[in-house]
């Protein structure tokens, strides 16, 4: 009785725009005058944050058939490439199957964990072969007068091919940022010599403590304390060398 | 309330990337609407939404749930978002200008009624997850889709609107 008779909260009355109202509730909103009023109230408010909301975001935004076309282009690019099948087997040979497959898959973890442990560590710094580093011809004025991104987006396909060249087969994008050696900030190229895999979170010497390296480095430069070539070189030959010289620590700061 | 966009995705071949595509040019607006309200650049909001329908397509041709997609896509923009905003928080500023600018140019003055400016010091007194719930729903989301977009319970969005609209309407009544 209570339950049919009291007012709609303000819950259950946003609730109702949605549907999720009980039967009962329903009935009594129908049949009230007040929670008719409130809920109109509620609407417009409603209305006049969402007219708000579009009118202050309406930045002109680019036209979007160039980035249609990327995707298009992109989806095409995944979609010739193998995706996994499901067939059906007769419940015996699904067993026999099963038991082989989850031999494999116990020999496979064991490779794959061999693997981890003996080539994790070789990302914390990246391989001077394939990523020696590579700058921009830029001078420490044009540098510092510019608002350059400190992060730049890395292209989705130059990305897929750094893990490529680093042999690193289906990356999880939540463990690596595929990082530049020499940071845009600092003049560093969007060029793969200038890119690699650096885990975030598996090593004491992680990409989110390189960025403090090159937030110092920035600061540096631009302070005139230290030359622009110089702090490139010192990022590209050795970066955690780098951070240990400009930090004055053996062990990342937070 | 914008109507949601229907999606019936066979995952096979060029049909499911048509599919993606149709369901690309019906969100891409709003995707990028809501991730320049985080404070991201079109450059990088851009980036992302590429990087979603990727992983929408990917999810797809898995055999992923096609339920509620238009959800699954502004959890994973989300979540890219506030990832991409993390590294980059200098531009956190930006997206909250329209609410934040204590003294809008006399153009604004003139066209900008007391009523709106009622409103925009209520935005501005919002919690940030508050004013995101507020977003998504004026980009039409339903309260399920952004209670799985900012991973809350549905209870905590109905009453972070509720609360928000009535602050808003006190706001519109004086």
């Amino acid at each position: 009785m209570r339950d049919r008779d009291a007012h709609l909260s303000d819950k259950e009355l946003v609730l109702a725009a949605d549907g999720q109202l009980s039967e009962a509730r329903q009935q009594h909103l129908a049949g009230c005058f007040a929670c008719r009023a409130r809920r109109r109230e509620l609407e417009n408010a409603a209305g006049g944050f969402a007219r708000m909301y579009r009118e202050t975001q309406a930045a002109p935004l680019p036209p979007p058939e160039p980035a249609r076309a990327r995707l298009r282009a992109r989806l095409a690019e995944i979609a010739s490439q193998p995706a996994a099948r499901h067939f059906w087997l007769p419940p015996w040979h699904a067993a026999t199957v099963g038991a082989v497959t989850l031999m494999c898959a116990l020999g496979i973890l064991s490779l794959y964990q061999w693997r981890w442990s003996h080539t994790n560590r070789a990302f914390d710094v990246p391989s001077p072969r394939l990523t020696p580093g590579a700058a921009r011809i830029v001078d420490r004025q044009e540098l510092c007068s510019s608002a350059l991104p400190k992060n730049q987006v890395v292209p989705a396909d130059l990305r897929r091919r750094v893990f490529q060249a680093y042999g690193i087969a289906n990356a999880d994008p939540r463990a690596y940022e595929v990082d530049y050696l020499i940071t845009p900030a600092l003049g560093g190229a969007d060029d793969i010599r200038n890119l690699w895999p650096q885990p975030y979170v598996s090593t004491v010497w992680n990409a989110r403590v390189k960025d403090e390296l090159e937030d110092r480095l920035r600061d540096l430069v631009c302070g005139g304390h230290i030359d622009l070539a110089e702090a490139q070189r010192d990022i590209s030959t050795d970066w955690i060398a780098a951070y240990k010289k400009y930090f004055g620590t053996d062990q990342p700061v937070r | 309330m914008a109507a949601m966009p229907v999606v019936k995705i066979e995952p096979r071949g060029s049909a499911l990337e048509e599919e993606v595509v149709s369901l690309f040019d019906s969100l891409r607006e709003p995707l990028l609407r809501y991730l320049g309200s985080l404070g991201l650049p079109v450059a990088d909001g851009e980036e992302i939404v590429q990087e979603v329908f990727l992983s929408l397509f990917q999810h797809l041709r898995r055999g992923g749930g096609q339920a509620n997609l238009r959800g699954w896509v502004f959890r994973v923009a989300h979540n890219l978002g506030l990832k991409q905003r993390t590294r980059k928080p200098c531009a956190a500023s930006v997206s909250w200008e329209w609410v934040s600018d204590p003294a809008p140019g006399p153009e604004e003055q003139f066209f900008q009624g007391e009523t709106e400016r009622r409103v925009q010091a209520v935005l501005r007194a919002l919690p940030e997850q508050d004013r995101r719930c507020l977003m998504l729903r004026a980009e039409g989301l339903r309260y399920r889709e952004i209670a799985g977009t900012l991973a809350m319970s549905l209870g905590a969005v109905s009453v972070s609107l509720a609360k928000s609209l009535a602050r808003i309407a006190r706001a519109a009544e004086r």
